[in-house]
Parts: structure tokens; sequence; C-alpha cells
């Protein structure tokens, strides 16, 4: 019914006397559209009673529809003539999916106002993020001055500012987790005057001395040394390991059992930010994985989706306009260039294979030594510091910082001697960009790695047994090892911090200022900065990581950390905006969000092992920290197990005893079975409409042909049936 | 002022929903916008109807289309008479469909009309290397266009009939994560 007085609007209400073609296509459009109206009400529960009685659903409807804006607005008059036919209580269904949405779409606004740095990241991409219906408005003046100035920067950049987001967010909940368990137990049953309990008497007083505070007259600057290092008055404070106790309160007053066990309470907080970080990185990245495989993987059809979706239409100026025509055709080019590296590579002979081949493998292990004389370098730099820490006055500052100075140096020089070794391998482009992030992932992290293991040695005194008999670490030169490993941590997240506010204050506005102004050919070479996403992802990656492993000697560096990550999304924000040009080459969004979480989950498995490997294996110290008296410091668990009443124990046994496990893991099998299985059918399914739609069009041509070989055959029937 | 516009747009476009409040000042500032253009050829007074429509070199000389390689072929698809000439509601029509608001089908179907150089109804290969050329400022070469030309026909093509019908790019389309955000002008 409604669909016949639409097609009659289509008649009385067309524009003069349309051509043949023009009415092919109305009818072409109005044949699609009796589809879509039949096919979108059978996806709701009823009918024509949901299209009559809410009158919003067939006029949004309509305004989705591909008529012109006549037809349309006559389509609707025709609608608001009918009548409803039935009006009863299944009203209550739709008044109530209704505000239902409404409810949903006003907290998703509500939420998106809220949410973090949320116009910046808009600024930054060019794009509105999630939820746009209010924003565009208020922004528009801002927005179009931004524009005109800087153009857009694209999603990869965006990108790294969402990443950036995303670990602030997660460095500041789990600070409130320490907070809440570990440092405001702490600091209530230090000021309430709870002494700390002296550890076990067979031990000889040797282990036991621990004398953080500086001894006599202190000189001024020891102040800022002792800030920028960790020592003097820092060590001994909440910010170490060393200054919490392991008091074990329990309490009976009148009426009341109060108990908190702060030893218990520290390793159980570090074991689940471990775990709370891993959840919010597994989650995210199963987001970013569904949206790959909706979209099936970024390059199986790169060049279709350059040419229909690589314009942005909202791109103003004729500046930014020539920018994105060069960025499309610097893409294009890219993906000919493999097409072309293909083609020759097939053709060539076996001798020049072999010598590629030789070439390549030359290479990798020129790569591989360089890297590998980065680690020697940062394990030697590493030992030396730590022999010469006891030097005073800027000295000393320079040796307590040198395996941070190093590792920097290395991360900044090998991977542009990679580039340079990059050009004589000659891969494929794509296949360039893999490896060098490889090469770039693997020298940060096993970097940090070397430096944790050199630490290690140290303290287990593998050089000279000797210092270890005593109290199972290198009581002489750690009295804390803990507290110094978490200094060693500090210092390297400072280090970060105070080299990137540097580099941006003596290389990147300098060089800006110097290009702007002064146009020779050296300048013009040399060029405005670009934004290069992946090391700067890497770097994010390896500070989140140095959190990570200091967590547990360290509390207080998710904090810091927190707010080192707020200052650098400051200071990358100005720089990206004053002395960034757009960059040529885009990084690819939509893969790069699964990458970034791949690399972050690696840093964490890393810092996994460090913590696992303290808990387990050595000896906690005995001067200090909540586990002086214990052998391990997970020894606590089994202590406090035995605390807890009897039904409690019981059902923890029960857990982990084998008749519980074993069900519970033939039971997970199942599940996984169930959704491997359900994985496979999903794919076979989409694979076989892919199939049918081949076959749909292979019909319809089959058809068109048939109709144009009955066509001579019988003019006058056809000429009715196209009336 | 324009009382009577604000009373037609009432009858035609529905108030009953809180939302199409917003949307009727979204109208009323794309109405002026379109008077802007030619304020001596467009009247305040739409109750009459009137026939007025603006001549495509006014429609393209906008802030926001006058850099857009594709202006010519967005005005031809949303005008009445296929030139570009656009009527009041072939402009409101335009800036609806490039608006965040309108679904992905809407957006793809114009597109394609966008692409449809030669109005076939189906992206041939001349299409395409006239979409290519408007792209990157007839910067590639001739086999480069070609090679293109193909691997997109290749890559999209279902029916394998050498061009790409609607349906071809409406698959595509649904794999592309940011052609919403892409297809979207901001007025």
């Amino acid at each position: 019914m409604t669909i016949e007085q639409q097609r009659q609007g289509l008649a009385f209400s067309g524009s003069g006397h349309p051509t043949d073609q023009e009415s092919l296509r109305f009818r072409r459009v109005s044949s699609r559209m009796s589809t879509q109206i039949y096919h979108e009400p059978n996806s709701s529960t009823s009918l024509a009673q949901e299209e009559e009685q809410s009158g919003s659903e067939p006029t949004l409807e309509l305004r989705n529809t591909v008529f012109p804006m006549a037809l349309k607005k006559a389509a609707r008059q025709v609608q608001q003539m009918q009548v409803p036919a039935q009006f009863n209580g299944g009203s209550w269904k739709q008044k109530r999916i209704k505000f239902v949405r409404q409810f949903k779409s006003n907290v998703r606004e509500f939420l998106y106002f809220f949410s973090l740095w949320g116009k910046t990241l808009q600024k930054i991409g060019g794009r509105n993020l999630v939820y746009a219906s209010k924003q565009p408005q208020r922004l528009r003046p801002r927005w179009q001055t931004l524009l005109s100035l800087t153009g857009n920067f694209g999603g990869g950049v965006q990108s790294y500012f969402i990443f950036l987001r995303f670990l602030v967010i997660l460095n500041f909940v789990s600070f409130l987790l320490i907070a809440g368990f570990v440092l405001i137990p702490s600091i209530v049953f230090r000021s309430v005057g709870i002494k700390p309990e002296s550890s076990k008497a067979d031990v000889s007083s040797e282990c036991l001395k621990y004398d953080p505070n500086p001894q006599g007259l202190v000189v001024f600057y020891e102040f800022f040394l002792d800030l920028l290092s960790g020592t003097g008055f820092m060590e001994y404070s909440y910010l170490f390991y060393g200054y919490y106790n392991n008091s074990v309160i329990v309490t009976s007053l009148v009426g009341s059992h109060f108990s908190y066990n702060i030893p218990l309470a520290y390793l159980l907080t570090a074991v689940f930010y471990f775990a709370f970080c891993l959840i919010c990185i597994i989650v995210r990245m199963g987001k970013a994985a569904r949206v790959a495989v909706t979209t099936g993987g970024s390059d199986v059809r790169s060049y279709s989706m350059i040419v229909f979706t690589g314009w942005d239409y909202g791109c103003l100026g004729s500046k930014a306009t020539k920018l994105k025509q060069r960025n499309i055709y610097y893409r294009l080019q890219v993906d000919l260039e493999e097409e072309r590296l293909k083609k020759h590579a097939a053709s060539l002979t076996l001798c020049n294979k072999v010598t590629l081949h030789s070439l390549r493998v030359l290479m990798f292990f020129v790569a591989v030594g360089l890297i590998v004389a980065t680690f020697l370098a940062i394990a030697r730099a590493t030992t030396f510091s730590q022999e010469n820490s006891h030097v005073p006055g800027i000295l000393g500052l320079f040796y307590t910082y040198l395996p941070s100075i190093v590792i920097t140096l290395g991360n900044f020089l090998v991977p542009l001697l990679c580039d340079q070794i990059a050009l004589l391998e000659k891969y494929p482009p794509s296949a360039t960009v893999v490896v060098a992030l490889l090469r770039a992932v693997v020298l940060r992290l096993v970097s940090l790695g070397i430096l944790l293991f050199t630490l290690w040695k140290q303290i287990m005194c593998h050089d000279s047994r000797d210092k270890c008999n005593l109290c199972h670490y290198n009581h002489e030169d750690y009295q804390c090892w803990e507290t110094s490993v978490g200094q060693e941590m500090y210092k390297l997240t400072l280090f970060d911090l105070l080299v990137s506010i540097a580099l941006l204050v003596l290389v990147e506005f300098p060089r800006r200022m110097v290009v702007d102004h002064w146009s020779c050919k050296l300048t013009q070479w040399v060029g405005r900065q670009e934004f290069v996403v992946p090391s700067n992802v890497l770097g994010l990656v390896y500070g989140q990581t140095v959190v990570w492993t200091g967590a547990l000697f360290c509390p207080l560096l998710p904090l810091i950390n927190t707010v080192k990550f707020v200052i650098l999304f400051y200071c990358k924000k100005i720089t990206l905006f004053y002395n960034c040009r757009p960059a040529l080459r885009t990084f690819r969004s939509t893969s790069s969000a699964i990458f970034f979480l791949a690399v972050l989950l690696f840093g964490w498995i890393l810092a996994l092992v460090v913590m696992i490997y303290s808990v387990a294996v050595i000896h906690p110290s005995f001067a200090c920290g909540p586990f002086r008296s214990f052998f391990r410091m997970w020894k606590i668990v089994p202590e406090s197990f035995s605390t807890l009443p009897e039904g409690a124990r019981d059902f923890l046994f029960f857990i982990g005893s084998q008749a519980f496990s074993i069900p519970l893991f033939a039971i997970s099998c199942v599940f996984m079975c169930y959704f491997i299985a359900l994985a496979s059918i999903y794919g076979k399914s989409v694979a076989m409409l892919r199939a049918q739609l081949k076959l749909a069009g292979q019909d319809k041509q089959f058809l068109v042909k048939q109709i144009e070989k009955m066509k001579p055959l019988s003019p006058q029937h056809n000429e009715g049936e196209q009336d | 002022m324009d009382l009577c516009f604000r009373s037609l747009k009432a009858q035609t476009w529905g108030i009953n929903k809180p939302s199409s409040q917003r949307s009727s000042s979204t109208h009323i500032r794309l109405f002026y916008r379109y008077r802007d253009l030619a304020p001596q050829l467009v009247p305040l007074d739409y109750t009459n109807h009137p026939d007025v429509k603006l001549p495509y070199e006014l429609i393209g000389s906008m802030p926001e289309l006058k850099d857009n390689p594709f202006r010519q072929r967005i005005a031809e698809v949303f005008s009445e008479d296929g030139e570009g000439n656009m009527t009041l509601d072939n402009f409101l029509d335009m800036f609806s469909v490039l608006s965040e608001m309108a679904p992905r089908d809407l957006k793809a179907y114009y597109a394609f009309k966008i692409y449809d150089f030669n109005n076939d109804d189906f992206i041939c290969k001349s299409d395409l290397e006239k979409t290519l050329n408007k792209l990157t400022r007839n910067e590639l070469t001739e086999d480069e266009v070609k090679m293109v030309c193909e691997k997109v026909i290749d890559e999209a093509d279902l029916d394998n009939d050498g061009r790409l019908s609607l349906e071809d790019f409406q698959h595509m389309i649904n794999r592309a994560p940011d052609f919403l955000s892409t297809f979207h002008i901001r007025i």
C-alpha cells in the first residue's frame, strides 16, 4: 500500500518530463527501494503495526532512501494522510525501544563530552572520533583556522595519541589501586605509630644494617641531585620499597575485628596490578582485532580502498588538497613499486638470486652485530655505574645516569644505521617497514632486559662469590637491593622525560625556526620535521615496560608515569602543531593498533618475568621492606593462609586440588573447541556468501543476455513492458 | 523574516521528534548559505515554491567545495537537470547526504553516482581512469594508471563483467572502516 502510493508519487511529482534514462533510473531506484523497505521491517518484530504507530519509524526509513527531496516530501505527505489502523498496547514496546535508544545515545554523548582530550584528538585526526552530533557546530570557527594552518595529520598520528591516552588512564587507575591498598594503610599505620617487627634472630647483624639517610652535613645542591637519582632524602620515603613496614596488624577492639596484613597486601596488589593491565590490553586488542577482521585485513584490497575511500571530502584549502593528492599519489606509488619489485624478483636469474640472498644474510648479521654491540655497551655501562655510584657531585650524577644515557644513545643511533643497511637489502617496501620495526622493538626491550640482567648479576654476585655468603645477596653494595632496582627504574623514567623535553626545546623548535626563516639548499633538503609514529610508539612502550618492571620496587612509579605521560602528551601536541609538517607517508592505522598492543604485551611479559624472578628466587633484604622476615617474598601467602578460618581454607584447598582443576580444565577445553568451531563456521559462511554473490551476478548477466536476445524477436511485447 | 520558510519546513519535514529541532536549525543555516551565494536571485519567502536554480559556477565557488576535484560531479549528481544547477532542495539533499548523520548505504549510493562519470550505472575503466587522474592531479603515467585500474577491477568486481556495479561498490565500501568519515563535508 505505501509502496504503491510512493510509486504514484514518483509519477506526479517528478520534475517535468523525465528522459528515458532518468525514468529507468527512477524505476531501478524504486525497485531497490521496495526491496529495501521490505527488508527493513522484516528485521524488526511486527511489521505493519510498528510502521504505522510510531510516526518516527517510516520517516526515519524515508530519510535513508535515495529519493530526491521533492519525492520525499510528497511521500511523507502521503504517509501523514494515512490514519493509523490499530492503536493498542503494543505501543508500549515501541516506546520502550525508543526510550532505550534515546537513553543510550544521550549517555554516549555525555560520556564523549567527558572523554579525556577528545577535542585535541579530533583536531589531530581531522575527523570526529565517535559521536559528533553536537561537537562540530561549537568547534567550527577554531576548526577552520586550524585546518587552514596545518591540515590534518591522519589516522596514524591520531592512533599514537589514542594509545598515549590509553596508557595515561591505565597508569592512573593502577596508581589508585596501589594507593588504596598499600600506600594509604602504610601512611595510616605509620602515623599511628606502629613499629616494624624485627626479623628472625638467626641472622648476623651485618645483614640488618641499613642507613639510607646521609650522615653529617649535606651540601645544598645534594637536594637537587637526590631528587634526580632517588637517593638521600628520597630513598627512605614512600617512593621506594624500603620504607614500607612488615606490620601485620591484628586488633580486636570492642565488637570488631580489624586486621590488615601489609606484606600480603603489597604482594597481592602487585599481582593484581599485572593482571589488571593484562586484561586491559587484551580487551583493547580484542576490539582492534574485531575491526581488523570485519575489514578483512588492510592489505587485501588496498588499491580499491585508496581510490574510492582515499579522498577526504572535508579537506579545505588548496594547500591541504594538494597535500592530500600527493599523499594518494605516494600511496599508489608504494603499491605499484611493490608490484614492480615482485615482477622483477620473479624474473631474476639464479645467479642474481643467490647474490641477493647472500647479501641479505650478510646484512642481517651486520645488524645483529650492531645490536649485540649495543647490549655489551649497556652491560659495561651498568657495571661501571654500579661500581662508581658513591662518587659525589655532578660527576656522580653522570655516573648514575650512565646506563640510561647509553640506552638512549643506542636506541637513537642503531635504527639510523639499520635504515642505511635496509637500503642495501632491497626488500619490498612493506617488508622493509616490518623488518625495521622488529629490529627497533628487539633493540629497545632487550636492552632493558640486559640492564636488569646486569643488575641481577651484581646483586647475586656472580663475579665474586664471597660477598653473598652471609646474607644470600650482595649486602655490602646493596643494603636494600629492592630499593636500588627501584631507583634504577626511577632514573630511567626520569631520564626519558628529560630527554623528550630537551629534544623539544633544543632540537625541534630551532629546526623549525631555521627552516622557516633561512632558505638555502641545506634547509630545504632537511625540511621541517615529520612526526614519525613507530619510533614514538616504541618510546611509549619502553616507558611503560620500565614502569611495570619497577612497580614492585617503587610503588609510586605509576603516579610518576601518569604525570610524565600527561606532560609528554602536551609536549608532543605542541611539537606536532608547531613544528611538524603533515607527513607524506602515512602509517596505516587499522593494523597499527594491534601492532602497538602486541609490542606492549611483549613488554608486559618481560616485566612479568622480572617480577616472578624477584618474588620466587631472590632472598628479600633483611634490613628493609615488608618482606624482611621471609625466606622468599611469596612465603607470605602460605603463612597468611594458615590464619584463615577453616571453611575458607578448605574451599581454597579444594580449588587447588585435582578434583576441581581437572574438570575445570576439561570444561574450558570444551568451550575452546566450541569457539573454534564457531569461528570456522563463520569463516566458511562468509566464503559461501561471497560465492553466492558471484553466482547472483553471473545469473544477472545471463538473464540480461537472454533479454537482449529476445528483444528483436518480440518488439510489441517489449513496448508494453516498458510502460 | 523567514517565518514563512519555518512554517513550510514544519509541514514538510515534521517537527514531532526533538532531534528535528536541531535539524531545523541546520536547515535554516543551510538556507542562509544558499541565499548568500546569490542574494538577488533567492527570495526569503519560499511558500509559493519559487523555481530558483543557482548556476553551477556559484555552487562550485563555495569554500567547502572549491578545492574538491570532484565538485563538478557532486553538483551534477545532486542537481535535477544533471548539469550542476541546483535548487534549494538539491542543495539541502547534497549536504544532508554528505553530513555525518547519513547512513552508510545512502552515502555509498551517491558516492557510486559521483564516480560514475558517464552515468551508465556502472563504473567502467574510463570512469576509473578519470577518477584516478582527478585524485592524483594527472601525475601518474599512462602505464601506472592502466595498472591501477586493472587492479581495482580485479579486487572489487565480483560478477566478472569487467566493470563495477552498485552491488560490487557497496560490498567493497562495507569493508572500508573510514568511508563514513572521509565522505563527509562539514558545513
